[in-house]
């Protein structure tokens, strides 16, 4: 039951991510949205699965994914926002 | 609570497509592709869950692992791709 509650909580997080993804104005803005909160929501879907699944191999493989997602995501998110940031810098350049 | 689950997975998947068809840039719709990566992540562990047959889960980490090579790789072509 505590699993499930995590995998609920998880996919409601995803779904918060979604609707920032689709409502906020600016490409860094959803970027932030998607990273934060995908990041929590994912990660506390997976911790539920393993909370919930009684194999060894079930637990460690779905505890790895998250650590591999918490070590993984802000350093995509890194990556594309800077790359972004920098094809947008050259293409418009900012007025001041 | 798996089936809950499974329905506010699919209206997150709705809003990650959305981004994904329409996003004015490039990188939107590589925002939308990482959300639906998630989304997919979660929805193989809440049906692992739903039967208690893990069969799926090493899916899981190669989902994670191949949708963070596919971000850098898109990132460095956002970056080198107009120069």
């Amino acid at each position: 039951m505590t699993g499930e509650v995590l995998a609920l909580v998880g996919a409601t997080l995803t779904l918060l991510a979604a609707v920032g993804v689709v409502r906020f104005p600016e490409v860094m803005a959803r970027m932030h949205a998607l990273t934060k909160a995908s990041t929590l929501g994912v990660v506390l879907v997976l911790v539920g699965g393993a909370v919930t699944l009684h194999h060894p191999n079930d637990v460690t493989s779905l505890l790895l994914a998250a650590a591999l997602q918490v070590l993984t995501m802000p350093v995509g998110a890194n990556l594309l926002s800077r790359a972004t940031y920098r094809a947008g810098a050259e293409q418009e350049p900012v007025a001041k | 609570m798996t089936a809950a689950a499974f329905v506010v997975l699919a209206l997150a998947a709705l809003g990650f497509g959305y981004r994904l068809v329409a996003g004015p840039t490039l990188t939107d719709r590589v925002l939308g592709m990482d959300g639906l990566l998630v989304v997919g992540m979660s929805a193989i562990t809440v049906r692992a869950m739903q039967t208690g047959e893990g069969a799926f889960v090493p899916v899981v980490v190669v989902v994670a692992l191949v949708g963070f090579i596919s971000t850098g790789v898109v990132a460095r072509f956002i970056e080198g791709g107009d120069q």
